[in-house]
């Protein structure tokens, strides 16, 4: 059985992990749903009389400062958390490989200029960095959110795929197919590729949590996608004004974050268990 | 080893120069003025502004900017803030040592509750002690800090009244108290913050310590061990305690981006009176000073920990210093 | 496990350091959300750098409850025991000599002289430095005399020379230059004049003074005064609400309204504010040029379903561009009604049809559309923005709201680079306060309105000899700029103030919340009083 069904098989029967997962895609599902199962989370019908009302029949999780349903605004919250969550992981992660392949199949001076500069990037205050630009840059649209935050969070993989390459580059296989011929390009999808394919992975799903929480923390500042487009950072920045008069309003998006976190740290912990077992 | 240091200093440096200079060019390059001469209750005329701007050397060309600044720089001069008319070293020196009492408490208190969690879980692996303690560190670890504090705030603050909601001191105790008095009613209002910083933290230290003790556990010597009859406390004490140091430093180290990004946001909610918060207002009021200023010191802060844990970690592991 | 013995030294904790139950007992604690900037008056911008040293530095005179700027019978004596007009140009104060500063100087004319030349330095740019205009010179005559010269006469005089500045202690400044005053060390640790003196100001945290008890016009009833800075608004209001503080200025919000009326143990005391919130419109750019466009626009926004939304019964209706603090207000102003059919037969007649999707107006394939720019620091403003959007979107008009940085829309603002922006002006208790914004040439009147009626009336109203006289002139005023619709004149907050039931004797003028705090006391039981830790209902 080749590894990666091994793999599969593992993390199947991991019920947590498979749990984790099947929250995160109901989640996604939410996330597209949204649009047509709810009410426009900008809408305010009537905005005198539905002022923090509590969860009622006509909406389920009550009302906020603006009159604004708040089922409606979490499930749409949804579609910016995840987005800036698997996007900007999947991009970092992208270009985490892309420089330690670089650095790690480069000759000796591109590796040390990568890793340099690498070394440099990791001492970053990322947080200062993402406050200024966005404190500065007032709309700055959900894409612009992912690639900054992207760009600010690949330094680890590219270590970790360097590592992994420089240790696969002396492995027998690879000189064997060296040795009958194949180009770099083709050692590289498929030979080192699969081998690096394990870690990060791991690393990117479980940074997928990261991220989501990190931009919940800027848009809880009033930075990044910004009001009236509902992120459940906002949102709790909506809520804490009322926290004690209409608690509904922070709880919702709050246990939403939480749900998504920890069920994306649940399925990341069940891939890195059933690629790595003696790690369980 | 002594090279090795050297050379991660070196790197250090490099770091925080970058910081700066990031960090200046995108404070200037933004659209936004400083907040000058815009107050809440008057309205300051465009000659009064544009007096102001001239008086600042804000309408200078963006080198000439930059070179004054690395000039005082290099001097030990940070400059005026804008917003506060104080020297940005005074606000600083206001602001740091609270955030150090702050992190610095949360940052202790992570590791003991973390390791020992950790620990606890690895040595009970498997059963339900583990299953409970792991359940408990998976949410910790995915809340989100500042719905964490809003959250202590309003059980503990709010509901129960058993802790203040806000600031560091009491006001006006300052005369009536004695040094210990004193001493206590800080430590009354930094429970709360320290708590939402370091409840997230020891999650995660938890978690890791989990898995790297479970990883050493299952070593060949670690067998042979329990074959000679060493009670399982030994065997876990023993390789626990091998690491900690080293790792612990490490941890602590690496963790300092996390407190300094939660201290923004846990200051604003408690109204402690530190760095995150001056960083906060600086950048809603445009004071680049004293958002350069901070980055700075962030910049250092965090070059410093990654320094700590890259050197325990190489003279833990004799790879990685040769390696490179 | 470990959590435990963690919890039980967080209570040990809460039980030992529990202080004197609640606030010091000879103590006023304020709460506010913003940090001072600066004690310097020529300089300082934030409220509670203003609030402090408001009660640190004195004026030649107060104006009385009343706010009638216009008669001299508005004012009472401070520094100057008495004054008057030798002729229309000039007047003389002659100072109490019993006035002293904290070190122990005497009070003197040098002073004022002084304080007037670092007001209108270039220098210090204070930001009052403009309203000082019509003030020539300022001399000392002798220690206790002093003249002010104005360069033309107008009844207002006495209102400028006494309201905007707060005198300084010249023989403790003059050494230092003016480009250095605002960042001297005086400014974080000032010595004055007034009813209280600086103890001291933890940055960030608090700011302590203490009353001056041989103050030469009485003993202040509060001994100490304390500011205690609380970032977050709900914490501040629950410090108010658990005893921790006994006063705050502005409660804004309304779901924090709510929780201050609910409480025991403290009350509310409504007062006008000096806002008004206005969507100011760009009168050089289509579609606002065309005047009856402008008034359909203003007769097609119901104000009053706005502020009741927004602010329940916290707020005004606002008049025109003024509030209920200035002494012009009426309800007699001329308004354009709220309307919605008089406001369709207007755009249909402009031209604006519907026939767009949603049922929205175009003329010749041009939609009807403009973009709102809203203050993020305001939430209000955001919250009725929203509301106004859904008014005009029902009567055919696309509004698309921009939230931006406060000082990015101010730049915004300046430049002319807008359609309509929601602004909050900031008026003192003179009228002539409606000409800093809407007078045309004037740098900030960014809709740049202009009418030579408005025009004359206001400088009649100028010249007006008593306020009786001035108040029709001023009010139609006001009513030419609402025909006009250069704006629409959305609310004027009211402001509520939450008091501790221990603070008593409490009354407010207007323009400045603290203006009287000499007189109030703190009331003797502290029987009545919760312990801190306990409870609240």
């Amino acid at each position: 059985m080749s590894p990666w069904r091994a793999a599969a098989r593992r993390f199947r029967r991991n019920r947590p992990a498979v749990a984790g997962t099947v929250v995160v895609a109901a989640m996604a599902a939410a996330a597209l749903l949204a649009p047509l199962v709810t009410v426009d989370p900008l809408a305010q019908p009537d905005p005198v009389g539905l002022q923090d009302r509590p969860p009622s029949a006509a909406h389920p999780l009550g009302t906020d400062p603006y009159s604004r349903d708040v089922l409606s605004r979490t499930l749409h919250g949804a579609q910016v958390s995840l987005l800036v969550g698997v996007g900007a992981a999947l991009l970092a992660v992208t270009l985490g490989t892309g420089v330690g392949l670089a650095a790690g199949l480069g000759g000796r001076r591109t590796d040390e200029v990568l890793m340099r500069g690498v070394d440099v990037a990791l001492a970053l205050p990322r947080i200062v960095l993402l406050l200024a630009v966005f404190a500065i840059w007032d709309r700055a649209p959900p894409a612009a959110v992912v690639v900054l935050i992207a760009a600010t969070g690949w330094f680890q993989t590219s270590r970790i795929v360097r590592a992994s390459v420089l240790g696969l580059k002396q492995a027998d296989f690879v000189a064997a197919a060296r040795a009958l011929g194949s180009g770099r390009g083709g050692i590289v999808r498929r030979h080192l590729l699969p081998h690096v394919a394990a870690p990060v992975i791991v690393s990117a799903s479980l940074d997928v949590g990261n991220i989501i929480l990190l931009e919940a923390g800027l848009s809880y500042l009033g930075l990044g996608v910004r009001p009236p487009t509902p992120t459940w950072g906002n949102m709790i920045m909506d809520g804490k004004d009322v926290l004690l008069s209409a608690p509904w309003v922070a709880l919702a998006p709050g246990c939403a974050l939480v749900l998504t976190v920890v069920a994306f740290n649940l399925a990341g912990d069940g891939l890195r268990d059933a690629l790595d077992p003696k790690a369980a | 080893m002594l090279r090795f240091a050297v050379r991660r200093l070196a790197f250090a440096v490099a770091s925080v120069v970058a910081v700066v200079v990031i960090t200046f060019l995108l404070v200037h390059a933004a659209p936004g003025e400083p907040m000058l001469g815009t107050p809440e209750r008057t309205v300051a005329s465009p000659e009064t502004i544009a007096r102001q701007r001239a008086l600042f050397g804000l309408d200078r060309p963006l080198p000439e900017q930059f070179l004054r600044y690395a000039g005082n720089l290099a001097r030990g001069e940070l400059g005026m803030s804008f917003v506060l008319h104080r020297p940005v070293a005074a606000v600083l020196r206001d602001a740091l040592p609270n955030t150090l009492l702050l992190g610095g408490t949360a940052l202790v208190a992570s590791l003991l509750l973390g390791l020992a969690a950790g620990a606890l879980q690895a040595a009970r692996h498997r059963t339900r002690t583990d299953a409970l303690l792991g359940a408990a560190t998976l949410v910790l670890y995915s809340i989100p800090v500042f719905w964490l504090g809003l959250l202590l705030l309003l059980v503990f603050g709010e509901g129960l009244h058993w802790l203040p909601v806000s600031g560091m001191t009491t006001p006006g105790l300052g005369d009536d108290l004695s040094r210990l008095g004193r001493a206590l009613d800080v430590a009354r209002h930094l429970v709360l913050p320290a708590a939402s910083l370091a409840l997230v933290q020891a999650a995660a230290f938890a978690r890791f310590q989990r898995s790297a003790l479970l990883e050493t556990l299952g070593a060949e010597y670690v067998r042979a061990a329990r074959a000679r009859g060493l009670g399982e406390r030994a065997v876990l004490l023993r390789h626990a305690l091998r690491g900690a140091l080293g790792s612990t430093i490490t941890l602590a180290g690496l963790s300092v981006p996390y407190f300094l990004a939660g201290s923004v946001l846990v200051e604003s909610i408690f109204g402690w009176p530190g760095l995150g918060r001056v960083a906060y207002d600086a950048i809603f009021a445009r004071d680049y000073n004293v958002i350069t200023a901070v980055a700075l010191v962030s910049g250092v802060l965090v070059a410093a920990g990654n320094l700590l844990a890259d050197v325990a970690l190489a003279v833990a592991d004799p790879r990685i210093r040769l390696g490179q | 496990m470990r959590p435990r013995p963690l919890l039980a030294a967080a209570l040990l904790l809460a039980a030992c350091a529990r202080g004197p139950g609640g606030t010091a007992r000879d103590a006023m604690v304020v709460a506010t959300t913003g940090d001072a900037d600066v004690l310097l008056p020529p300089v300082t911008s934030v409220t509670t750098g203003i609030n402090v040293s408001d009660l640190l530095f004195c004026r030649l005179a107060e104006p009385t409850a009343s706010l009638n700027t216009v008669d001299d019978s508005g004012f009472r004596p401070v520094l100057a025991r008495s004054w008057e007009h030798p002729d229309s140009l000039t007047i003389v104060f002659h100072l109490d000599p019993r006035a002293r500063w904290q070190d122990g100087a005497p009070v003197t004319a040098a002073d004022v002289a002084y304080t007037f030349g670092v007001y209108r330095s270039p220098d210090v740019n204070a930001p009052l430095a403009p309203f000082l205009g019509a003030i020539a010179s300022v001399t000392a005559r002798d220690s206790l005399t002093v003249a002010f010269r104005f360069s033309r006469w107008y009844p207002e005089q006495l209102y400028d020379a006494t309201y905007q500045m707060r005198i300084l202690p010249r023989h403790l400044l003059d050494t230092i230059p003016d480009a250095k005053l605002a960042t001297a060390p005086f400014g974080r640790a000032p010595v004055g004049d007034g009813p209280y003196r600086f103890v001291r100001w933890v940055a960030g945290a608090e700011i302590d003074l203490a009353a001056d008890t041989a103050w030469f016009l009485g003993r202040p009833g509060i001994a100490r005064l304390i500011w205690r800075v609380t970032p977050e608004l709900a914490s501040a209001v629950s410090q108010v609400l658990a005893g921790e503080a006994d006063a705050m200025e502005v409660i804004p919000a309304r779901g924090q309204l709510e929780r201050v009326q609910g409480a025991k143990g403290v009350r509310l005391v409504p007062y006008p504010s000096p806002f008004y919130a206005a969507i100011v419109f760009n009168l050089r750019r289509p579609p606002f040029t065309d005047r009856e466009l402008r008034r359909a626009l203003a007769m097609a926004v119901d104000r009053r379903t706005v502020v009741q939304s927004v602010f329940g019964p916290f707020a005004d209706v606002a008049v025109g561009a003024t509030s209920p603090m200035q002494w012009i207000w009426s309800d007699s102003v001329r308004q354009l009604p709220f309307d919605t059919a008089a406001a369709a037969r207007a755009l249909d007649a402009r031209g604006w049809r519907r026939g767009g999707p949603g049922g929205m107006r175009a003329r010749g394939g041009v939609p009807l559309r403009f973009t709102l720019l809203v203050p993020t620091s305001s939430s209000v403003r955001q919250q009725a923005a929203v509301v106004i959007q859904d008014e005009l979107r029902r009567a055919g008009v696309a509004v698309d709201i921009q939230p931006l940085e406060f000082t990015v829309m101010e730049r915004r603002t300046e430049t002319g680079d807008f359609d309509a922006a929601f602004v909050s002006r900031t008026i003192d208790p003179s009228p002539a306060s409606l000409l800093q914004w809407w007078s045309p040439g004037a740098a900030a009147n960014i809709g740049h309105f202009a009418d030579p009626a408005f025009q004359s009336l206001t400088a009649e109203a100028l010249r007006a000899p008593s306020r009786a006289a001035a108040a029709p002139l001023w009010r139609e005023a006001l009513g030419r700029l609402n025909d006009d619709a250069a704006a629409v004149f959305v609310f004027s907050p009211r402001n509520n103030a939450a008091f501790a039931a221990r603070i008593q004797g409490v009354t407010i003028r207007p323009d400045s919340w603290l203006a009287t705090v000499t007189s109030w006391r703190i009331g003797g039981a502290r029987a009545g009083a919760p312990e801190r830790g306990a409870a609240r209902p």
